[in-house]
């Protein structure tokens, strides 16, 4: 008896009032021979693979979140994703054609882009909803360009202008915008982070980048301090100090990437946690994420260093990692007798076969 | 009764579009599959060419979609692939074979960094050439025009040079473009204020020079010197650079988007500005090709072929203040580009 009908033996008798957790049901060694399958045909298929490369680690990774015992599915086909891939291709071309031919039209189609750019995601989060579903029934997405185009144009643009001091703003308007345009079955996702949360959770990363640039400020400080006496006479300039020099640029390269790195992770585990918790479904089930921000960071930190130093190879169980940590500390309330409540929920007819009428957009999962 | 059909898997049904589930059992009854519930009553049922069955990943639970749009679930892979196998549909798992966890997954990965690395060393540089000679002269040439009037709305203004000077330069430049493999009609030199840019002299793809104000102020009385650094100039013209810097550079680009696949963000910016690094290395590699290229001209031209070293000795001196970023530009270090034209001069003095 595979473990998966084990686990379904739970679903019905939820402890009333309490937390129902995602688990991840992936392994490492598994996910290891479909990812390198998965890069292996798309280099001998000259990237065409790519597509549904996408397709069979979706389905991996979704398949196996479980929640109450039973996976999410997702249903793309690679033929729809390989359309998408075509058109963003495409347009890549022409518009690098156009950028080097005319650079000043080359402006104006950025400009337009730019403007484009949230009906792109909109039609892109649409299409991942749709083509996601838990138990049978699909997920859908309502929002519109609009909302797109202040969650993600003028919040990050407002976000980088004021140096991150609005960046909750920033977070607050996208959480917004997906938390409450998301339905599933005709319910409704509601959320509503305070903004208050949200500036808590972002003190202490403001303060990292803080401390860091400070840091880096002194480093460089001593340098030039230590170096200007060699500087007087030009022809003192020697290989050793170009080398020295050629160091230390390299060294706070990695530093402030280190620190801005570290600094965003801990901020994104803090919002998820914020907006998730604010989440309810169908008005009354509610959405819980209670990520530790240390070990989401020290899990992310450590996968990057490990997927760098093993050259890629380790990336299959740093993927399932990260998966497994994110799913057990994310979970849902149901409010009533589970068994009950999904007896009743009935797909949106207009929700299915119309992701064909979607192309692909830019990853946002869920 | 239906239910004597041999049973393939044990499972779960759903009924079209809804959430709602019931334990059941798939099973076979002649070309078609139906569903039964424990009681034995048929739920579902469709012919097996009509019925969609997922494609296997991992341990992932099968999907088994009936026409009416019912849905049978099994988290049983082994039993319906042994179902499929028999019914001669063995190959719809190729994929899932391949991706099992086996030995053979060591040759997998050696035959993705080989692959990798052979589009890298030899493809990528193979596909640069190909674009390269597809090139239409026309397209050099918009590019050339549509930079041109680019910059000199934005930075660059007229030139403030008497005429005697700028004949010399005149005429030291026609001298040399004589004797370059594309003739003298193919570049034309421009002279202009630099304003922002400072000293520099800059090619564009086809054979548009701009030279400004500065340089020429730089060098004082040493026409010669300037001479030598449109010599460089011609040589990235002669050679491609630009047209092949955008084509490896996009190359670079698509290559990351197209294999990269599943490696994370974080690795991905890497591979991103490791990109970046590289093409600054290519573009020493070719800045190097053009000071061999000024050496050889300016000899071929029977003019002073160590000119242009004269050149970055002078920039050494007087751009002291230039701080450490000019060492991690595109450009070599100057001592020792310095050497190796003085090595080149001397070696083509030796052979008459």
């Amino acid at each position: 008896m595979p473990a998966y009908l084990d686990r379904r033996n739970n679903f019905g008798r939820s402890p009333a009032g309490g937390f129902q957790r995602l688990s991840f049901a992936g392994s490492a060694t598994e996910y290891f021979g479909i990812w390198i399958v998965n890069i292996l045909l798309t280099i001998v298929t000259f990237g065409i693979y790519s597509a549904w490369a996408k397709v069979r680690r979706n389905r991996y990774f979704y398949g196996n979140t479980v929640l109450l015992g039973r996976g999410f599915e997702y249903h793309a086909k690679g033929g729809q994703i390989l359309i998408g891939r075509l058109i963003v291709f495409a347009y890549l071309i022409f518009y690098n054609v156009v950028l080097t031919v005319m650079p000043l039209a080359g402006l104006v189609i950025g400009l337009l882009f730019f403007f484009f750019v949230p009906w792109l995601l909109t039609r892109g989060l649409r299409f991942s909803a749709r083509v996601t579903s838990y138990r049978n029934v699909r997920f859908d997405f309502v929002g519109r360009t609009g909302g797109a185009f202040l969650a993600f144009i003028v919040g990050p643009v407002l976000a980088a202008l004021t140096l991150g001091i609005l960046a909750p703003l920033a977070s607050r308007w996208s959480y917004r915008y997906i938390g409450n345009n998301l339905r599933y079955g005709r319910k409704p996702f509601a959320t509503d982070p305070s903004l208050g949360a949200i500036y808590k959770t972002w003190l202490p990363s403001a303060a990292m980048i803080l401390l860091g640039l400070l840091i880096i400020g002194v480093i460089i400080a001593i340098n030039i301090t230590a170096m200007a006496p060699l500087m007087d006479d030009p022809d003192a300039i020697s290989d050793e100090l170009q080398a020295s020099i050629g160091v230390l640029t390299v060294f706070i390269y990695v530093l402030i990437f280190a620190v801005f790195g570290t600094a965003s992770l801990f901020y994104r585990a803090g919002v998820r946690n914020v907006a998730w918790s604010a989440t309810t479904f169908d008005g009354k089930h509610r959405l819980l994420s209670d990520l530790s921000r240390f070990r989401y960071t020290w899990i992310a930190v450590s996968n990057f260093v490990v997927t760098l130093v093993t050259l890629g190879l380790m990336r299959p169980w740093a993927a399932v990692r990260m998966a497994t940590y994110v799913n057990e500390h994310t979970a849902v309330r149901f409010e009533g007798e589970v068994g009950e409540i999904f007896s009743a929920i009935e797909q949106e007819g207009s929700a299915v076969g119309a992701e064909f009428m979607d192309i692909e957009g830019f990853d946002f999962g869920f | 009764m239906a239910s004597d059909n041999p049973i393939i898997a044990l499972g779960e049904w759903h009924p079209a579009g809804s959430s709602r589930s019931v334990p059941s059992r798939l099973a076979e009854a002649g070309e078609r599959l139906t569903v039964h519930d424990d009681a034995g009553a048929e739920l579902s049922n469709g012919k097996l060419s009509a019925v969609e069955i997922s494609p296997r990943v991992g341990a992932v639970p099968r999907r088994i979609t009936f026409p009416d749009g019912s849905l049978f679930e099994t988290s049983d892979n082994a039993a319906i692939d042994r179902f499929l196998t028999r019914k001669g549909r063995g190959r719809e798992g190729i994929i899932h074979r391949m991706e099992r966890f086996h030995p053979r997954l060591i040759a997998f990965v050696a035959a993705a960094i080989l692959l990798g690395t052979l589009i890298y060393r030899l493809a990528l540089p193979a596909l640069v050439e190909v674009a390269v000679a597809v090139t239409p002269p026309v397209v050099p040439r918009i590019m050339s025009s549509s930079t041109l009037e680019a910059l000199d709305r934005t930075v660059l203004g007229d030139s403030e040079l008497d005429e005697a000077r700028r004949g010399r330069v005149l005429e030291g430049f026609r001298a040399i473009a004589a004797f370059s493999g594309r003739g003298k009609e193919d570049f034309t030199l421009n002279f202009r204020k630099g304003g922002a840019i400072g000293p520099n002299a800059f090619a564009l793809p086809d054979g548009t020079l701009i030279l400004t104000d500065e340089l020429v102020e730089l060098a004082g009385n040493d026409t010669e010197m300037i001479v030598g650094v449109l010599a460089h100039e011609i040589g990235h013209v002669e050679l491609k650079h630009s047209l092949r810097q955008i084509y490896r550079a996009a190359g670079v680009a698509a290559l990351i988007m197209l294999i990269a696949g599943d490696i994370g963000s974080g690795a991905e910016d890497v591979l991103v500005q490791g990109g970046g690094l590289l093409s600054l290395s290519y573009s020493r590699s070719a800045e190097a090709a053009a000071d061999r290229h000024s050496v050889e001209l300016m000899s071929k031209a029977g003019r002073d072929p160590t000119a242009i070293a004269r050149f970055f000795q002078l920039i050494e001196m007087k751009l002291e203040d230039h701080s450490e970023t000019s060492l991690f530009s595109t450009h070599p270090g100057t001592p020792e580009r310095r050497k190796a034209i003085l090595d080149l001069a001397a070696e083509l003095r030796a052979q008459p």
